[in-house]
């Protein structure tokens, strides 16, 4: 059973098409890189992965349950970082992360251990008592990361997870993502292409709401050549 | 039930991190307590009356002032009822609005918890603020009880007290609920306010402003006014009717908020 079934999945924004009849898998294990200019319908797609928005027409599946008719059993599969990371500036990082972890359902006992666990991962276990209004940008997308690495979910959806971070950080983030490869199941969506060459084995394209290329990173681009998916994104990406 | 309850220990925590609980608090405590003093204080003088003209000679609607109870303290829920309309409206318009705004709107969407406890959860977080702020204002009839005396024995009848609180505490719960519903509109925290304060308001004093109407609007207007529907519980009636109302709005704003938030995702 593959973890993310997308079939015929259609979003309009009142008369905006962002996503035009939309189909795709994702198997178990996989890295995928999610591509696309600006307002391709990214984002969008990933709301309706993650059940926070419901499709126009068609439907997704997670890990086997229809997000819209099983929304319970699909989010306890995710782990979502959305565009704006999603944090109470009021809140110290661990009152954040461990409020997180409730809703999640960690157990009352592994709490404390899970929420330093993810902290360790993300680079974020000093910071843990300080409130998050007083954080860096980066801090904070560090966080949000945090966030949907609790319980260690199957299925990670991340949008844009290295935007604003320094690129010590970023490299250390792209290595944590590609430690998850295997268990975890991975869909990243980025604007930074040689990232995508360092962490993803697949690719998905999509341009104006559909797909334009889903296919290994090796076929897509030439690896001998450093440009190779510049090239491929930019030509299938034109018109 | 652990979803809910975690959602109302997080409302809590950031009620007690921003200002707002502790500018309502003071608020509450300052207004409060200067209506308890010049209420102290005409009792006072009325009492001082009364002995030199005999309460037979005094004009009948100095007769509350024979007692504590009906001299200070149902007049003192009075005052608490309507700082509670002014108030409530701060408290409950961060529920939903800030959500929104900061986009953690969307983490609770995405996190394996229903609308429903969603919902609850930040109901249980507003009651517990507003439970706190009422909360303060026991200390009047503490007092009175301590230093008051009279010739019957108690200074205060507690029952009576204890009715008007739980009166109090229900109005309280509805103003949340109604802000709550308010809230869950806009990502506008000040607008969530400003139009909860409008729907409380004149709904308060539809009464008084439909007295010069016809009927059957008059009886209406009587009929679904807050005040009049509070006026026998601060007394120290136990009216089933203004519980029914009072219920019926909450679970009414409950459902509604409910709706709103699922709702939201369809634009
Ligand atoms: N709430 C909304 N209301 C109306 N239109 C929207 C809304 N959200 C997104 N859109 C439109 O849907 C399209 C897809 O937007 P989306 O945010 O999914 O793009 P994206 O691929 O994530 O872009 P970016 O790379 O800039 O993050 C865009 O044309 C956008 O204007
Ligand atoms: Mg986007």
């Amino acid at each position: 059973m593959p973890m993310i079934e997308v079939q015929n999945v259609t979003k309009r924004y009142r008369d905006r098409v962002a996503l035009d009849a939309v189909t795709f898998t994702v198997e178990k294990g996989e890295i995928l890189g999610f591509l696309g200019p600006n307002g391709a319908g990214k984002s969008t797609m990933m709301k309706i992965l993650t059940g926070f928005l419901p499709p126009t027409e068609g439907s997704a599946k997670v890990a086997g349950f229809d997000v819209f008719e099983r929304p319970l059993e699909a989010k306890r599969n995710i782990g979502y970082l959305p565009e704006t990371p999603p944090l109470y500036p009021e809140m110290t990082v661990r009152g954040y992360l461990k409020f997180v972890g409730r809703l999640k359902g960690v157990p009352r006992a592994k709490l404390k251990g899970e929420v330093e666990r993810v902290a360790s991962l993300t680079g974020t276990a000093d910071v843990l008592d300080r409130l998050i209004l007083a954080l860096s940008k980066g801090f904070k997308q560090r966080v949000g990361l945090s966030q949907a690495l609790l319980g260690s979910p199957p299925l990670l959806i991340l949008d844009e997870p290295t935007e604003g971070l320094d690129p010590r950080q970023r490299a250390d983030v792209l290595q944590l993502i590609k430690g998850l490869a295997g268990q975890h199941t991975v869909i990243l969506s980025t604007h930074i292409l040689p990232e995508v060459k360092a962490t993803c084995q697949r690719v998905l394209i999509i341009h104006r709401g559909k797909p334009v290329a889903h296919d290994d990173l090796a076929k897509l681009a030439d690896p001998s050549r450093e440009t190779g998916l510049e090239e491929t994104f930019i030509r299938l990406t034109a018109a | 039930m652990r979803n809910t309850l975690a959602i109302a220990r997080k409302e809590l925590t950031l009620y007690f991190t921003t200002p707002w609980a502790y500018l309502v608090f003071t608020a509450m405590a300052f207004i409060s307590s200067f209506f308890f003093i010049a209420m102290l204080s005409t009792f006072k003088q009325v009492q001082e009356m009364a002995r030199i003209y005999t309460w037979d000679r005094m004009p009948g609607d100095y007769a509350a002032y024979k007692n504590l109870t009906d001299g200070v303290a149902v007049q003192l829920w009075g005052v608490v009822l309507i700082v509670t309309l002014f108030v409530a409206p701060f408290l409950s318009m961060r529920l939903f609005a800030e959500e929104k705004r900061h986009k953690t709107f969307e983490l609770l969407m995405t996190a394996p918890v229903r609308p429903i406890e969603i919902v609850l959860g930040k109901y249980l977080g507003g009651l517990a603020v507003i439970s706190a702020t009422l909360g303060l204002t026991i200390v009047y009839p503490i007092i009175l009880t301590v230093f008051g005396g009279s010739e019957s024995g108690s200074a205060l009848e507690w029952s009576t007290v204890a009715l008007g609180y739980g009166g109090l505490l229900l109005w309280g719960a509805t103003c949340i609920a109604i802000g709550m519903f308010i809230s869950s509109l806009t990502e506008s925290q000040m607008l969530a306010a400003f139009l909860t304060f409008a729907v409380l308001l004149p709904w308060m004093l539809i009464k008084g402003l439909a007295q010069s109407a016809d009927e059957p609007f008059r009886s209406i207007a009587t009929y679904v006014s807050f005040d009049a529907q509070l006026q026998d519980m601060l007394k120290g009636v136990l009216d089933l009717k203004a519980l029914v109302f009072f219920t019926s709005i909450i679970l009414l704003s409950i459902l509604f908020t409910h709706r709103a938030v699922e709702a939201q995702r369809w634009t």
